[in-house]
């Protein structure tokens, strides 16, 4: 990397391992709180929001599968549970900034608007192969060895394509109103500080 | 029968045909004109049934409970016509290998879409149903604007393509209006069947006739709104011979040839086809006299033609009726093989300028006798088809012969139509000797000769214009068919060329002398076309109205949409108010509604914490209006969200709750991040009377819907459905009645809800992103050099290292999109 050893004044989580120096040993922590190190969407970073973002994410995810699969029994369902889903990555921004944003996806907001489409789609059209009704709904109950009596709606195919859908959407809005706001202020920055520079080097020149 | 499996054969073809055009060139229109020849043959098999008065039927159902079937009927005009829209079609299609070279752009698309509107011409003229020909004739307009418009890269052809459009389609509109009325009034979509028994007794019947000859005019170009025609002349050649002068055209004249049996003795329908018929001759004939590029001479020729062809087919007696067809067919023949020539002079010599052009009939002399053909059976020289037409044209305005025509009106048609023909000789005349005269002022040109098989399209059409004029009772039994719906009032009359010594015979040898003095003398008369007063222009006039109506549209736009949110706001609330709310409050006091005051309608409350939510809603709203910072606002805005979602927890609608939270929390993130953009005070908040006006409005409005709510739930007369609900739900297999609804009772619902969403997503993010063009291009990694461009900020005067050009340059960063970022996924462990 050109920056190497330039001095950088901003704090850098460094990993833990033999290459990196100090701190060592055991208590060192093995990998960053959050995957990307760049500064977050408001602000400067804050260590509590980072380390709380980590913890909870999985738990926030975990919920909004929950709601999506209880759905037919109590409250919730797919719009629930995407948007909660999706409060997930919202959160992530916040700590972490778009390029966090972009690193926590696990494929573009567009991807997903389109995999949920397809799978809404499939789930309104397949009961059309079998003679069926659009949209009709089947129940499966079966027996497990742990989970014992488990039910099981078709419907919940077309409730993931609803929960896909709204978190695609989310995404694409925090995408566009937050990241690329952002990006385009970075960008002014970066311009201003550009042009200072110049101004700089030019003063230096006649200097010399 | 076949029709509609023919038709569908043109659709197969057109889609094969991109395909054909990229493997074997232009030689693919060969095969392109495999269908209309199918068409062609089909309709010469079913003539000798045709002519003996069994007209040939299909009908597919389409949209039966609307009356809206394909409906076929080949009768002898249909027939006529399919010859011609197939027959010279399928010519001018092997005509087309020859003209077009292989390197032309898109020769896929235009030879696809030339056979789309084969097929949708064909369904014109042998539907039976209004609402199938709208379609069909709709269909024309369409591929004829992408014909029209095929060097899409000049201006000018779109232009042109979309002039034609507006004036077709645009008119063809006022057409289905007039197909709705005549329909509704006759009580059937069915043409032979409104025929039969026209509604004459209702008093819309002319507003309906006016309508769709309006349609019909536009689409034949009538004065004055035949300049889409002239202009339509930027299409290649081909396409404007088959389309402006075999085929579309037509359409408007075979509309009028079709209903004027059954409505010709309607007012206005006499005054309007035979008035606008008659100006439209002579114009044409008139302006084709002073053009100097020969298409755009046969253009004005056409416009002329086709007036001829209007008054004729809307005359509506008996001999006028044979005439058409006779007109028909002759014009048909020899516009297209004159188009063609001109294509031929205009791809060989690359001009087709009269005052460019000379002696061209020495070295092209087969096409030069081709073309003088034709242009002799346009001038009415026996013993050609044209000739056999006009004939039959004048003996049917001579005084007395036709007893449906009063005198006067016999007398003024026929002096039009015998100076519309002096015209027409003229013209004429001027397009063999500006071809291929030679001209003592112009250098001959040096050119290719032209190869044989492109010179067959003109010569076989020309030939069929000279075959079909000495053996003229071939065609008389088609011409007797159709006219059998008229009376011949004692005067039979039958295409052929010698009918003795007759008054029309007189006067077309008083046209062809007249005509042949104002060749002669075409100087003088130049000149007295150029001291005319210059005639207020039709071109100009379409402009003027579609200025018009863009700007008024602009200006419109510009009172109505200000700009202004808060102004948005207070027209729909006014509007509201102004609408259901003054109509409730009259109920109200008239006592038509009364306030529910009593019993079980209005009490405090369910349970006392209903109060403390509702006195936190009333708090936050308060003080969401009277806040001026903008951040403290909304979050009292979403404070207030949540108080309503207490509401429902207490109301016992968890569903509904969770969803309102989530809602609320997502919804206040996502206006933090647009707020971080905005001033953080409201600068513009109003004082005043501005003020008081914003706080009635808003005041009114929300008593409105509280009053509203309040009158709507106390309104319940049935039995609510829902009721029931909770016994389906157990069986579609869940115990969350809402859940349920939303992903089986009503899944269409929401699947259709899902569907605006996915749209919305991509909508705001393509309207965030719009506000900047260059955001497709990558932008630089910001992060690798600000560092750098930090340190050099602060030691001002040192030289900048070569790291900071680096960074902005971006080979770190180049492939860094936000969208995709997937190179800040790394840990930048090793750096």
């Amino acid at each position: 990397m050109a920056l190497e050893g330039s001095g950088a004044p901003r704090p850098r989580a460094t990993a833990g391992g033999s290459s990196a120096g100090p701190p060592e040993g055991w208590e060192a922590p093995r990998e960053r709180w959050l995957s990307t190190v760049v500064r977050p969407a408001f602000g400067p970073r804050s260590v509590l929001l980072e380390v709380a973002a980590r913890l909870l994410i999985p738990a926030i995810l975990t919920l909004s599968v929950f709601l999506l699969v209880s759905g037919h029994d109590r409250p919730g369902g797919g719009f629930a549970g995407g948007l909660v889903a999706s409060m997930a990555y919202v959160l992530r921004y916040i700590a972490g900034g778009r390029h966090e944003l972009a690193a926590g996806l696990p494929m573009r907001p567009n991807t997903l608007l389109a995999l949920g489409m397809i799978v809404a789609c499939g789930a309104a059209g397949v009961p059309l192969l079998f003679g069926r009704p659009i949209l009709d709904t089947v129940k499966w109950e079966f027996t497990l060895p742990v989970f014992g009596d488990v039910k099981l709606l078709s419907a919940l195919i077309f409730e993931t394509g609803v929960f896909l859908i709204v978190v695609g959407l989310v995404l694409s809005v925090v995408a566009a109103l937050g990241a690329r706001m952002e990006a385009e202020e970075a960008e002014a920055r970066q311009e201003r500080a550009a042009e200072q520079a110049r101004a700089a080097r030019r003063r230096g020149g006649e200097k010399a | 029968m076949l029709l509609p499996f023919i038709i569908a054969i043109h659709a197969l073809a057109a889609v094969a045909i991109p395909p054909l055009v990229r493997l074997l060139g232009p030689r693919a229109f060969l095969v392109a004109s495999l269908p209309p020849i199918l068409s062609a043959v089909w309709a010469l098999s079913q003539a000798p049934e045709i002519v003996a008065g069994r007209a040939v039927s299909a009908s597919i159902p389409w949209v039966p409970a609307l009356d809206i079937n394909l409906d076929f009927r080949l009768d002898a005009l249909a027939l006529a016509m399919v010859l011609l829209v197939s027959g010279v079609g399928a010519v001018i299609f092997c005509y087309s290998a020859a003209y077009f070279s292989s390197g032309e752009r898109a020769l896929g698309r235009l030879a696809s879409v030339m056979v789309l509107f084969a097929g949708s011409m064909l369904g014109v003229v042998t539907t039976d149903n209004l609402f199938a020909l709208y379609v069909f004739w709709e269909l024309t307009s369409v591929t004829s604007f992408l014909l029209v418009g095929h060097d899409d890269r000049k201006e000018n052809s779109r232009r042109a393509a979309t002039q034609a459009l507006v004036t077709t389609a645009g008119f063809g509109l006022l057409m289905l209006i007039g197909f709705i009325i005549l329909g509704t009034i006759g009580g059937t979509y069915s043409i032979s069947a409104l025929l039969a028994d026209p509604p004459t007794d209702s008093p819309w019947l002319p507003a309906a006739l006016v309508l769709i000859l309006a349609g019909a005019f536009a689409k034949s170009a009538q004065a004055p709104l035949h300049y889409w025609l002239p202009g339509a002349m930027v299409a290649p050649t081909p396409v404007s011979g088959y389309l402006h002068a075999a085929a579309m055209v037509k359409g408007g004249v075979y509309l009028i040839a079709r209903l004027s049996p059954g409505f010709a003795d309607v007012d206005p329908w006499r005054v309007l086809v035979l008035g606008f018929g008659l100006a439209t001759m002579v114009v044409g004939g008139w302006r084709a006299l002073r053009q100097d590029d020969l298409k755009l001479l046969l253009a004005y020729g056409t416009v002329s033609q086709l007036g001829f062809l209007t008054l004729l087919a809307g005359a509506g007696t008996h001999t006028a009726a044979i005439a058409t067809i006779g007109v028909l067919l002759s014009h048909g023949l020899f516009k297209s093989t004159l188009f063609l020539t001109v294509g031929i002079v205009d791809h060989q010599t690359g001009t087709r300028s009269i005052s460019r052009l000379s002696g061209l009939g020495r070295r092209m002399p087969v096409l030069a006798v081709a073309a003088g053909l034709a242009a002799a059976s346009m001038a009415g020289l026996p013993p050609l088809l044209g000739f056999v037409g006009k004939e039959a044209a004048l003996e049917a305005f001579v005084p007395g012969h036709a007893g449906e025509l009063p005198q006067g009106v016999a007398w003024t048609v026929l002096v039009g139509l015998v100076f519309g023909s002096v015209l027409t000789f003229a013209y004429s005349a001027r397009f063999v000797w500006g071809a291929f005269a030679d001209k003592a002022t112009v250098s001959a040109r040096r050119f290719k000769a032209p190869s044989a098989p492109f010179v067959a399209a003109p010569v076989l059409l020309s030939a069929a214009g000279l075959v079909l004029g000495v053996a003229s009772p071939l065609l008389d039994p088609i011409a007797q068919s159709y006219a059998a719906a008229y009376d011949d009032g004692g005067y039979p009359y039958h295409l052929a060329l010698w009918h003795g010594l007759t008054p029309a015979l007189g006067l077309s040898a008083l046209v062809i002398v007249l005509g042949a003095a104002m060749f002669w003398w075409r100087r003088p008369v130049a000149r007295l076309q150029n001291s005319m007063p210059r005639w207020p222009d039709a071109d100009a006039g379409y402009h003027l109205f579609i200025h018009t109506v863009y700007s008024s549209a602009l200006s419109v736009t510009r009172r109505s949409q200000s700009g202004s949110l808060p102004v948005y706001l207070g027209i729909i609330l006014a509007t509201m108010l102004a609408l259901p709310g003054l109509r409730m409050l009259a109920a109200l006091i008239t006592g038509e509604l009364a306030l529910p005051l009593g019993g079980e309608h209005l009490r405090l409350w369910d349970s006392p914490l209903e109060a403390v939510v509702a006195l936190v809603i009333i708090v936050t709203a308060v003080a969401t209006v009277r806040e001026h910072r903008r951040f403290p606002a909304l979050i009292l805005l979403s404070a207030m969200g949540f108080g309503i979602a207490g509401l429902f927890v207490l109301h016992g609608a968890p569903d509904l709750a969770l969803t309102l939270v989530l809602v609320e929390t997502l919804t206040t993130i996502i206006l933090v991040f647009v707020l971080r953009l905005l001033p953080t005070t409201f600068h513009t908040r109003p004082n005043g009377w501005a003020k008081r006006l914003t706080l009635l409005l808003c005041s009114a409005a929300g008593t409105f819907i509280a009053v509203a709510l309040w009158l709507t739930t106390s309104a319940r007369t049935a039995e609510p459905i829902s009721r029931e609900f909770a016994g389906y739900a157990e069986q579609a297999g869940g115990h969350n009645l809402v859940n349920v609804i939303l992903a089986d009772f009503r899944a269409l619902d929401t699947f259709g809800e899902v569907v605006v969403l996915a749209t919305a997503a991509v909508a705001v993010a393509s309207l965030v992103l719009l506000n900047r063009r260059d955001r497709i291009v990558d932008e630089p990694d910001v992060d690798i050099n600000e560092e750098e461009i930090e340190l050099a900020m602060r030691a001002p005067g040192s030289p900048v290292s070569e790291n900071a050009d680096l960074g902005t340059r971006g080979e770190e960063g180049a492939d860094l999109r936000i969208s995709r970022s997937r190179t800040g996924d790394k840990p930048k462990e090793g750096s």
